[in-house]
């Protein structure tokens, strides 16, 4: 995260899931992602957080969009309560997360469960004038 | 049981209704209409919405037409209850629209858009950016991210409509045939195999393609022979069902 980081919270309600699938697609289409690849991101965000929402006690979800040098970082968290990987790497959730994201892990840090997904921007090199 | 009547009989039937009150004759006055509903319903059956939940709606607005209607007025039944049917029909859809009606205005932009993503697609041998659809559709950014969106949220009925949309051309199944899918990889999620048997082929094939052969939206709208738009909204689609699937309350 740097100061250019996007960062919105929800309360866990899946209609407001939207919003930040609707946040990710904007903030990438501005950053010269191709169309393809804003929808993979809206996607992938989404079935995070879906995953997350279905396990977060209640907590809000917080995702944090960073850009990187060569694309975005997304970071979706929540607090999940007991001892519950929310995207187990043999789940359909993974391998859909996996064909979405360029980048993909999940991290645990006490309660706090995040997904971190990163897209890379295309090289528009050669489009350049 | 009760007694077969006819459509002469409607007044009698409701000058019994309203002299005694017994339901049967309620009952019997909506049997006796039922087709005058379901004639009305068929003129809405083009809006996306099962026939079946038409009829149903409509025969509400008929048994409000029955508990309102005065004999004494001198009208005929069918005349005064007609307006109440296709009331309740389209107040239905004014009801339902509220949460999926998109704006004519984005609805064109939305159609127009499909054309250029198809073209940029083309012309630059990629998925066009943003910005280059902006330009090419000489509208702001702002006005394509709304007309994408709007399009996921017009897609809830507008799918359910057995013609589809009319632009996109039929599945070049000749060429799809030939591929390997590897669908197989899916028996490994046994959970979801009965799911992904649910979907129509077509549906199958393009989740195949994405998530399985790791092929871009762009390159399936080619494969398949329909707009970016059109596969990005039934990958939505087929996700959430395979989510809503997985907590049992699917139906696509």
């Amino acid at each position: 995260m740097n100061d250019q980081t996007v960062t919105i919270k929800v309360p866990p309600i899946a209609a407001h899931l939207a919003v930040l699938r609707t946040a990710v697609g904007g903030i990438a289409a501005r950053d010269r992602f191709t169309l393809d690849q804003v929808d993979d991101l809206r996607m992938a965000v989404e079935e995070a957080a879906t995953q997350l929402l279905r396990h977060s006690g209640g907590s809000p979800i917080v995702m944090d969009v960073t850009p990187t040098d060569s694309g975005l970082e997304v970071r979706l968290s929540a607090d999940v309560p007991g001892d519950v990987r929310i995207i187990d790497e043999s789940s359909f959730s993974w391998m859909i997360l996996r064909a979405l994201a360029d980048d993909l892990s999940v991290e645990s840090l006490q309660t706090r469960t995040t997904v971190v997904l990163g897209k890379k921007r295309l090289a528009m090199a050669r489009d350049a004038e | 049981m009760t007694a077969q009547y006819t459509r002469e009989d409607t007044k009698s039937l409701f000058a019994r209704l309203q002299a005694t009150g017994d339901q049967s004759y309620r009952e019997a006055l909506a049997r006796l209409h039922l087709p005058l509903v379901e004639y009305l319903a068929k003129r809405f059956k083009d809006r996306g919405e099962p026939l079946d939940d038409l009829i149903q709606v409509g025969s509400v607005g008929l048994l409000k037409a029955i508990d309102r209607f005065d004999l004494d007025r001198g009208v005929e039944f069918s005349t005064y209850a007609t307006p109440t049917i296709v009331g309740e029909l389209k107040r239905y859809f004014r009801d339902k629209g509220w949460a999926i009606r998109v704006p004519r205005r984005l609805q064109e932009l939305s159609l127009r858009l499909n054309k250029i993503i198809a073209q940029l697609t083309q012309d630059l041998g990629r998925s066009p950016t943003i910005e280059e659809i902006a330009k090419m559709a000489g509208v702001t950014q702002d006005e394509v991210l709304e007309a994408l969106e709007s399009g996921q949220a017009y897609s809830t009925t507008s799918l359910d409509a057995p013609a589809g949309d009319d632009e996109d051309a039929p599945m070049r199944m000749d060429r799809i045939g030939e591929e390997d899918l590897r669908l197989d990889n899916l028996e490994y999620f046994a959970s979801l195999a009965p799911l992904i048997e649910q979907l129509p082929e077509r549906e199958k094939m393009i989740l195949g393609l994405r998530f399985f052969r790791g092929k871009t939206q762009s390159q399936i709208a080619e494969e398949v022979g329909i707009s970016q738009m059109h596969v990005s909204r039934l990958l939505a689609r087929i996700l959430d069902f395979l989510r809503q699937g997985m907590e049992g309350t699917a139906e696509y």
